[in-house]
């Protein structure tokens, strides 16, 4: 430590993936629909990860309302075009997202739900999608190693993905779950039956001694299965696991977290995997990434992966935790040492003024110096979207937004740049692309939100929030949603010309570290301590379910 | 060898503590005035001074001077102190400058290498100096631990390396508190895994004389540490003592007598390290605020608890806060920035960047205006009508353009009155703003990541106040206790320390000085608390002197001694011999059961070494015994030990290792030789030479395997131009020494001289051996 420490820890933007059909749309141009279904499966709706939403008819306006006096509660007399608010814990990272009528977000145990698990946990809610009412939570006991492995109270960052009736997440402690979405409710599915035990992992007791087991019961998460990426890979997470699972038909693509310890400098675990693909099924570890990233990590891993078919390939789309963004094929190969997912191409995301002046190499992590990759990259007709950034303990900094030709192989650093902004900040949002316009919206840690033409790179606007942001934009319905760290949920047009049109701006009332997503005509957004659903209460009344 | 005065010699006998290196006897100096500590005259932040600038325009400072850091500036009779750093990767040094407070020439400076510290990203120069009003003396306190102490000329009086000798704690922040002078002490904070029933990592202070070094007293806040802390204690009264008062690395607010170390209360505040200072009110209020970046925090106002003390244990009385708490208000919270108290107003600028003006006296937030997006580190100052507020980047300057971000602060001035802050200057600064203001003599100072500014008016301002009085301190009553000086030693066998003794009242003043030493009897004391009931191997001759025994074995242990009224006081001691150190643990009774391990059985690590209780066992390991890494504390994944003192040089460190492993998981163990940290990594299969890494890291491939013991051999070689290379080889036991070393890395600014070590980092579970311990000079 954030330090802190360093203590740092940021990553929200991880990213989750998805389902549906899984092997993506044939043609180079994706529908960049988030599912047929109108559900927001996964971390940015579909596998591409574009930050958006073909619904329509959304409000463009809010009153969040106040709190009940002595509570934590909203009263819904005070607040306008909300459908329900949700108390969560005290830190809220993890992104929601709903399918088949239950919506799943991270958060932190401040508020505990059970009695039976109280103090510091990450937890992972699964509420009803009409009232918020709680179906079952998973609980997720802290690392004993602390910070350094698992900062304290933070929650869970991963975004879950869902897939009929099992779904995929990354806990704190570094593991692949594969959850029942019934939960216990429908009985302990197995494999993994050790549920009682796996709730006070490094849960000591009053008397200072290992904690007892504690029996699900109905509330409880049921767990498929388990894949330890530290016991099995010896991965050394820096601060936070966080990564939003990938699905590719029956392959689920992972990263690790791996980075450095306290120092900033050393990697307990260079050798180690960033990348991993595992059988959704049975959690068996079935390929590691090529590039061996973890001897050159700046800090820590923390990209979520996206896809997209390419060439008739499925490729794999990776920010790496040394500045590079990789495509890798996402069928493993085997080779004499290992089975691994080879690099298609790489792309070194730091201009060379970012890594050296006047001869001198620039220190990370100096303002005006490298970032790594912790958004997600955007696969979108066939090019990859892509900024830097480093963790919000950092600071701000110089950062750097791409264009990438996903069609080319090799060393693409020179040869794949489409176009290149270099008037944006370190950012750790993922992008927005309104198929409508082809207008990309992004927020970067500055406070700047940015409206640039897809195709050309040339900028609109940009608009200062005024407050870090860790988030991203969401656009939908010609608006685009977007939260700050000073809570404010702000809605701007989503349209370009010489400056952003600022159609409405409220407060949550706590610090916004998530991305607002869309699901059947309502906009979710979680602050630290509340989770939010937006709709035009007006149509919602006309067309009552 | 250099010749001694006599009165170097006298302090040298005196046998100290944990020994100062000392230096230079104290000389005779003037009393100092002028912003001597980084809160100004008053503790506070404020000053009565009248006639300061407006506003300042970065194109024409009165000077600068290119001295970057994060720290405040102090100024002392027309000299200015400020903490900074200088230089790039393994040459950089972080360190004191003075200067000419009008001109800006630089008077002197001192600066010191980094060394086995976890600072990062320039994260230097975070703590302040302080000047002491009696002496003009000025003393400094490192980021890697170094504190010193030097006249106002900058001769050096005496200095500890508080890593090597009380196992201070460093941390990727960086975050250094300044050190504090009262009377005669000065006082410095830190969290410290040390020796005995300090072995624990406890979030601790130290008190030293301020003239000779010698260590007075020890104490701690009770709790263990969540992180580190970046508060600074403030002095104050409470009930007829002199206590001091601090936020710590236990979120706790915590209070201890200052002339003794007694614990006297804390009140538990939050679930994380509380960096921001405490402002008191009154005398019988206390305001503090926490919280992190990520989490909201609170301003909290409390009474005084009217607590007792309780002993043995010199542990706090624990008050609840809702016992004490006047008002709390949710809406300001900061992780790390520094409020001031001016009158009934509270001014600081909280977590998202809002200047707030607060009511002491009910909480209320009068207003508040947003000047950034962030202050870090800082704190603001108030004089003349006016604030004088530091923010971390300017909001003004980003976003003008390409690579701008980052690399420029802002530097405001606000007139505050209840209805609001008027800004009446608002200028970019060249590099980032983590530092606090001063402003002394018509002239504002301000230290950036770029450089120190100086800006306002020349020559001296008519506007100046006259200088604070000195607080008069209470006549003492009765003697009730003894205080020992110094109240710890460490000796070599046969060698002798003696000891100043006082008596002081039921509220720690001074009652008598020198005691005759004589005239106490002495015995060997065992805390009631204590887990090793162990002894150090010596004994008080007939003029009160203590002499280590000839028994090359080390030892640690406690004396109490009772005076001829019956008084009594305390002191530590441990027995270490020099060169050669040889451990190869076969003589521990290994039959303490473990508590979390079932069947498992060890000994306590030696104990008069600094750092391992508690991340340390000896165990059995096959047919030997063995130092062992443990791995149920996995806070102390990563543990260090000190087995000397930091004057030694020019030695060779030979040491058995072995790491557990099973597939991709493998544990690195190493070896400590003179400031340079020696290190097998498993998972990366490497030898490794480094010292804070970010400055100084070097590896080469090693293949080597689990579960299988190997020899690690360094030595360090320093030439006269102050050149040095560091060599290590490492081999498979029981197979011929290589001819070669594995690995020769030069550095520059070599260490010269520093404390043989240990060390292990157990990330996965994986337990790492250390056997046949041999330190031997070349």
């Amino acid at each position: 430590m954030k330090h802190i420490p360093l203590l740092t820890a940021a990553l929200v933007v991880g990213g989750l993936l998805s389902t549906t059909g899984c092997t993506q749309a044939q043609t180079p141009a994706p529908k960049a629909v988030a599912s047929d279904s109108g559900d927001w499966s996964q971390w940015g709706g579909s596998q591409y990860r574009n930050m958006y939403s073909p619904a329509k008819g959304l409000p463009d306006r809010f009153e969040p309302g106040k709190l009940l006096k002595g509570t934590e509660n909203f009263d819904p007399a005070t607040q306008k075009n909300v459908k329900f608010t949700v108390k969560l814990g005290s830190q809220s990272y993890g992104n929601p997202t709903i399918a088949n009528g239950r919506i799943y977000v991270g958060t932190n145990n401040d508020v505990p739900r059970d009695k039976r698990h109280l103090g510091d946990r990450s937890i992972l809610l699964c509420l009803d999608e009409k009232t918020g009412a709680l179906n079952w939570q998973l609980v997720v006991s802290k690392l004993k190693s602390g910070k350094v492995n698992d900062w304290e109270s933070l929650g869970l960052f991963s975004s879950a993905v869902i897939e009929g009736n099992r779904l995929y997440v990354v806990t704190t402690r570094c593991e692949i779950l594969c959850l029942d979405v019934e939960g216990m409710a429908n009985g302990n599915d197995g494999p993994y039956k050790d549920e009682a035990k796996y709730v006070v992992q490094d849960v000591l007791g009053a008397d200072g001694k290992q904690a007892p087991p504690i029996p699900p019961g109905p509330k409880d998460a049921d767990i498929i299965w388990r894949y330890d990426m530290m016991d099995e890979l010896g991965v050394f997470p820096h601060n936070a696991s966080n990564c939003s699972i990938l699905i590719i038909g029956d392959v689920l693509y992972v990263s690790t977290s791996n980075g450095q310890d306290w120092t900033h400098v050393n990697v307990p675990s260079p050798l180690s995997p960033s990348l991993i693909a595992v059988n959704k099924k049975t959690g068996e570890l079935l390929g590691e990434d090529d590039a061996k990233i973890g001897s050159r990590l700046f800090h820590g891993q923390w990209s979520s992966p996206s896809t997209g078919k390419v060439n008739g390939k499925d490729l794999v789309f990776f920010g790496g935790g040394e500045g590079f963004c990789y495509a890798f094929d996402a069928t493993p190969k085997k080779e004499a040492d290992g089975s691994f997912l080879k690099t298609v191409w790489k792309y070194d995301a730091n201009p060379p003024e970012y890594k050296a002046k006047d001869g001198k190499p620039i220190k990370y992590p100096a303002a005006e110096g490298p970032s790594e990759i912790i958004a997600t990259p955007v696969f979108w007709k066939n090019r990859i979207y892509v900024a830097t950034g480093q963790d919000p303990e950092h600071g701000e900094g110089v950062g750097h937004l791409v264009c990438l030709d996903a069609t080319k192989t090799g060393d693409i650093t020179k040869t794949g740049v489409i176009w290149e902004f270099k008037g944006i900040n370190r950012s750790i949002s993922t992008v927005s692309i309104d198929p409508a316009t082809g207008l990309l919206f992004i927020g970067d840690f500055s406070g700047f939100v940015y409206c640039l033409d897809s195709e050309t790179g040339k900028l609109h606007w940009k608009h200062d929030m005024k407050a870090h942001m860790w988030g991203s934009t969401m656009v939908a319905d010609g608006k685009v949603y977007v939260g700050d760290e000073d809570g404010d949920l702000v809605v701007l047009a989503a349209k370009g010309g010489p400056k952003a049109e600022v159609l409405s701006e409220c407060n949550l009332g706590a610090p916004v570290y998530s991305t607002p997503v869309i699901a059947n005509g309502v906009i979710y957004i979680a602050s630290n301590s509340h989770l939010f659903g937006l709709h035009d209460s007006v149509k919602a009344k006309a067309v009552k379910p | 060898m250099k010749l001694l005065t006599p009165a170097l010699l006298a302090l040298l006998c005196a046998c100290s503590p944990t020994q100062p290196t000392v230096i230079a006897a104290p000389a005779a100096a003037a009393p100092a005035k002028g912003w001597l500590a980084w809160r100004g005259p008053n503790q506070n932040g404020t000053s009565a001074e009248k006639g300061l600038p407006s506003a300042i325009d970065p194109k024409k400072p009165l000077w600068t001077a290119e001295f970057p850091g994060q720290s405040a500036p102090v100024i002392a009779n027309g000299k200015l102190y400020i903490m900074g750093y200088l230089g790039e990767g393994a040459e950089l040094q972080e360190g004191v400058r003075c200067f000419d407070a009008e001109t800006g020439k630089m008077l002197w400076e001192k600066r010191y290498t980094d060394f086995l510290s976890d600072t990062i990203y320039l994260r230097y120069a975070t703590s302040s100096p302080a000047v002491d009003p009696e002496t003009g003396n000025v003393y400094t306190l490192g980021t890697q631990g170094m504190l010193k102490a030097f006249t106002a000329d900058g001769k050096e009086l005496w200095g500890y390396s508080m890593m090597e000798q009380f196992g201070r704690l460093t941390f990727p922040n960086s975050r250094t508190a300044t050190p504090l002078i009262d009377g005669d002490l000065v006082i410095v904070r830190g969290v410290t895994s040390n020796w005995g029933n300090q072995g624990a990592a406890g979030d601790r202070l130290y008190a030293f004389d301020k003239k000779t070094g010698e260590l007075v007293w020890a104490c701690w806040s009770g709790e263990r540490p969540r992180d580190n802390s970046f508060s600074h204690p403030v002095l104050t009264w409470f009930k007829g003592k002199r206590v001091l008062i601090t936020a710590t690395g236990d979120g706790n607010v915590f209070c201890a007598n200052a002339r003794t170390g007694e614990a006297i209360w804390r009140v538990p505040l939050f679930k994380a390290g509380i960096n921001s200072t405490a402002v008191v009110h009154n005398n019988d209020k206390v305001i503090a605020i926490f919280g992190t970046p990520y989490e909201p925090g609170q301003m909290v106002c409390m009474k005084i608890p009217q607590v007792e003390p309780t002993h043995p244990t010199n542990a706090p009385v624990v008050v609840e806060r809702q016992a004490v708490e006047l008002w709390h208000t949710p809406e300001i919270s900061t992780s790390t920035s520094h409020p001031i108290l001016v009158g009934d107003r509270v001014y600081v600028v909280a977590e998202k960047g809002d200047l707030c003006c607060v009511d002491v006296n009910n909480g209320k937030i009068l207003w508040r205006v947003k000047l950034g997006i962030e202050q870090r580190n800082a704190g603001l100052v108030h004089a003349d009508g006016k604030l004088y507020v530091p923010m971390l980047d300017d909001p003004a300057s980003k976003g003008t353009g390409e690579g701008d971000a980052g690399t420029t602060g802002a530097f405001y001035i606000i007139e505050p009155s209840d209805k609001e802050g008027k800004i009446l200057s608002h200028v970019p600064l060249e590099g980032r703003c983590f530092g606090t203001p001063a402003v002394y003599n018509g002239k504002v100072y301000m230290q950036t990541t770029k450089k120190l500014y100086c800006f306002g008016k020349a020559g001296n301002n008519p506007g100046l106040p006259p200088e604070p009085v000195a607080e008069k301190w209470p006549a003492p009553g009765k003697a009730t206790q003894l205080q020992v000086i110094p109240s710890e030693v460490l000796l070599k066998p046969n060698q002798t320390a003696s000891f100043r003794i006082r008596s002081l009242d039921a509220n720690g003043f001074v009652v008598q000085e020198n005691i005759d030493p004589k005239s106490l009897k002495w015995v060997g004391y065992i805390p009631p608390t204590a887990r090793v009931r162990a002894s150090m191997k010596g004994a008080f001759n007939a003029n009160g002197q203590l002499v280590a025994g000839a028994d090359v074995v080390p030892s640690a242990g406690a004396f109490e001694g009772t005076g001829a009224d019956g008084l009594k006081g305390y002191i530590r001691g441990r027995v270490l011999p020099g060169l050669p150190i040889k451990e190869d643990f076969e003589k521990f009774d290994i039959s303490v059961v473990h508590e979390t391990e079932e069947g498992v059985k060890f000994a306590y690590p030696p104990l008069p070494w600094i750092g391992p209780r508690f991340k340390f066992e000896v165990r059995e390991a096959g047919d030997t015994k063995a130092l062992v890494k443990a791995i149920d504390n996995k806070f102390f994944q990563r543990a260090t030990v000190f087995m000397g003192e930091p004057s030694l040089k020019n030695y060779t460190v030979q040491t058995d290792v072995m790491s557990e492993g099973k597939a991709r998981k493998m544990s690195e163990v190493g070896q400590i030789n003179q400031r340079y940290l020696i290190v097998l990594r498993g998972n990366a299969q490497e030898i490794e030479v480094n010292s804070n890494q970010e400055r100084l890291k070097v590896a080469v491939p090693f293949k080597w395997k689990p579960n299988e013991w190997y020899v690690l051999k360094s030595r360090v070689d320093v030439k006269p131009d102050g050149t040095g290379v560091v060599r290590a080889k490492a081999w498979k036991r029981g197979e011929p020494e290589p001819a070669e070393w594995t690995i020769e890395v030069p550095h520059k600014i070599a260490h010269q001289n520093g404390c043989p070590g240990l060390y292990g980092f157990a990330p996965q579970e994986m337990r790492v051996f250390i056997d046949n311990v041999s330190v031997t000079a070349n």
